[in-house]
């Protein structure tokens, strides 16, 4: 009984929606790419599938949804955690503060070990290049190849566009690969269990939460916690001075910071690449690549925020005046990689940068059935029967974001008519009686 | 279930637009994702082909459990010889064409690969008629 309670309690969500604050305008239910928000007596609810895209909390006027991210971690035990931030950390405090200053004043608020991605990153994108080296060339390659990074695509991914699932390569992104590693030496140095040690990641938006939980990619998540930029952000900036200690965290280069903005990711890699970004554009160029367009392509970045992940609905600095930082940073570290082939190529023949998903996400041969296709063309029928009544106004004051979900909603019977505002006239003009 | 789409030549800035109507609406109804993507693959191939060589052109599509045809037909100079059109790599894409990264030549051999049937009705001067069928494989 428990276990099948437990099974069917709501997903978590990391959207959430204050009521006291909604208006109920239409805004969101428009702005949401899965159509997944709906107005219900004069407040937005989210019914469907959230993918944390956060594109409502863009929207909202009145900052009535908001991201939020997990409190799990007790923040106290400070000494057990490896702080690990996103690269688009670096970018936050102006254009004299350097990736190490930042580093050394996440050590002055306590924690006990400090992490850098942006090393890690350059590592990735060869492991990357290695990948599609050994495998575009195989009979029915999935061209192109899709970044793993955004959690919020990958979610999209596999809730509008299965058939895509095996572009994306079995390798497990730089933010999970710190966390393992950083675990794993700790407790081989420390003689301990890998378990005592948290990592907490500073995040720029809120759907790494997901990763942890619920991963589509992974069967189990090396980070324990997450944190938003603009949670940490006024303790950690009273703590960045100017450098005294001479310890250095950052041992990137260019590359591996310039992550955090849109092509970041693909400056590092050498082959026929592609960057996409904005939740709009990421889907323009899915259904492309869906229809079997970009195959002359090797790997696509794709980056649900605009601009990137300097764009996250998490981040203090303007998105813009990040990337000016960042590319200050940049052109300071210079393009030349830090990481060595030969190093690269002997953890990839290991299997290091492989994900522990046992089943590769190879289209899972789902063999529908007819009655599903039948009721699936007859529920179609009776929507486009609904559709001819309504007047296409595409308003949204019925509470559904345009009227073919409407009619949708009326054909499941979760919405009637009459909310329809125009339903009056549309009887009258359709001469349809009651 | 029958579905009409209209496609106009050489209209390039709309080009693939029916092609990826017709694959949501596919997944609307809830096929397979395997058989949506090589239907909307043929769909694409077969509107390009339209918006490159033909005349106005009109692609239906007829969608029963079992099984879903796709017909596209135009009023345009037609294929001379179908034989040398299914060869991969055989185009008679202009310069203009290539230039934008269409022509390889490739167009009614993926077709081919793709559908599960495919019939060509053309000749010089006679428009292209092409029907592809795709079984829907069902418990």
């Amino acid at each position: 009984m428990m276990a099948g309670a437990a099974q069917h309690r709501e997903p978590v969500r990391y959207v959430q929606i204050d009521e006291s604050l909604c208006n109920g305008c239409v805004l969101c239910i428009k702005a949401c790419p899965t159509k997944a928000i709906r107005i219900r007596e004069g407040k937005a609810r989210i019914e469907g599938v959230c993918i944390d895209c956060c594109e409502c909390v863009r929207v909202c006027p009145r900052r009535a949804i908001q991201a939020i991210t997990s409190e799990s971690l007790d923040l106290a035990e400070k000494d057990h955690i490896i702080v690990s931030p996103s690269t688009v950390l670096y970018s936050q405090f102006g254009e004299d503060v350097l990736p190490n200053d930042v580093l050394l004043g996440l050590k002055r608020m306590g924690f006990g070990y400090i992490h850098d991605q942006s090393y890690t990153s350059e590592i990735f994108n060869l492991a990357v290049e290695l990948y599609i080296k050994e495998n575009r060339e195989k009979p029915d390659a999935p061209l192109p190849f899709i970044s793993p990074v955004c959690p919020v695509v990958v979610s999209l991914i596999a809730y509008r566009f299965q058939s895509l699932l095996k572009h994306i390569p079995p390798l497990i992104t730089p933010r999970e690969i710190v966390a393992r590693e950083g675990k794993m030496r700790l407790a081989a140095r420390h003689g301990r269990d890998a378990e005592t040690f948290k990592v907490l990641h500073i995040t720029p938006c809120p759907s790494k939460m997901i990763c942890m939980k619920e991963s589509i990619l992974q069967e189990h998540s090396y980070l324990d916690a997450a944190i938003g930029i603009n949670t940490i952000y006024g303790e950690l900036k009273r703590n960045i001075h100017d450098v005294e200690d001479d310890i250095v965290l950052h041992h990137s280069g260019g590359i591996g910071l310039s992550w955090g903005m849109s092509g970041g990711e693909i400056s590092g890699v050498e082959l026929n690449c592609l960057a996409v970004s904005g939740l709009e554009e990421t889907i323009r160029y899915l259904e492309k690549i869906e229809i079997g367009l970009l195959g002359d392509i090797d790997y696509v970045e794709f980056r649900a925020c605009t601009e990137g992940c300097l764009g996250g609905p998490f981040t203090v600095m303007d998105k813009y005046q990040g990337k000016r930082n960042l590319q200050k940073l940049v052109r300071m570290f210079g393009v030349e990689k830090q990481v060595k082939y030969g190093y690269v190529k002997k953890l990839y023949d290991k299997g290091w940068f492989f994900t522990d998903k046992k089943e590769s996400h190879e289209e899972a041969i789902t063999q529908i059935s007819a009655v599903d296709i039948a009721r699936g063309i007859e529920r179609l029928k009776r929507i486009e029967e609904t559709l001819k009544l309504l007047p296409r106004k595409e308003c949204g004051a019925c509470g559904s974001p345009d009227c073919t979900t409407f009619a949708e909603d009326v054909t499941d019977g979760k919405a009637s008519l009459e909310s329809c505002v125009f339903w009056k006239d549309q009887k009258r003009k359709l001469n349809i009686r009651p | 279930m029958l579905k009409k789409y209209s496609i106009k030549p050489r209209d390039f800035v709309k080009a693939g637009e029916e092609s990826i109507r017709i694959q949501k609406f596919l997944k609307f109804i809830g096929f397979d994702a395997g058989l949506i993507r090589r239907i909307s693959i043929c769909a694409y191939e077969a509107e390009m082909n339209v918006v490159m060589h033909g005349g106005d052109g009109e692609m239906s599509m007829l969608v029963d459990p079992k099984e879903i045809v796709l017909e596209v037909a135009d009023d345009g100079p037609g294929i001379p010889d179908i034989g040398l059109a299914l060869q991969e790599g055989y185009s008679t894409a202009s310069p203009e064409h290539r230039e934008m990264g269409f022509g390889a030549g490739m167009g009614l051999p993926n077709i081919k690969k793709n559908a599960d049937s495919l019939d060509i009705h053309s000749g010089n001067g006679q428009g292209v008629h092409l029907t592809m069928c795709f079984e829907v494989k069902t418990r």
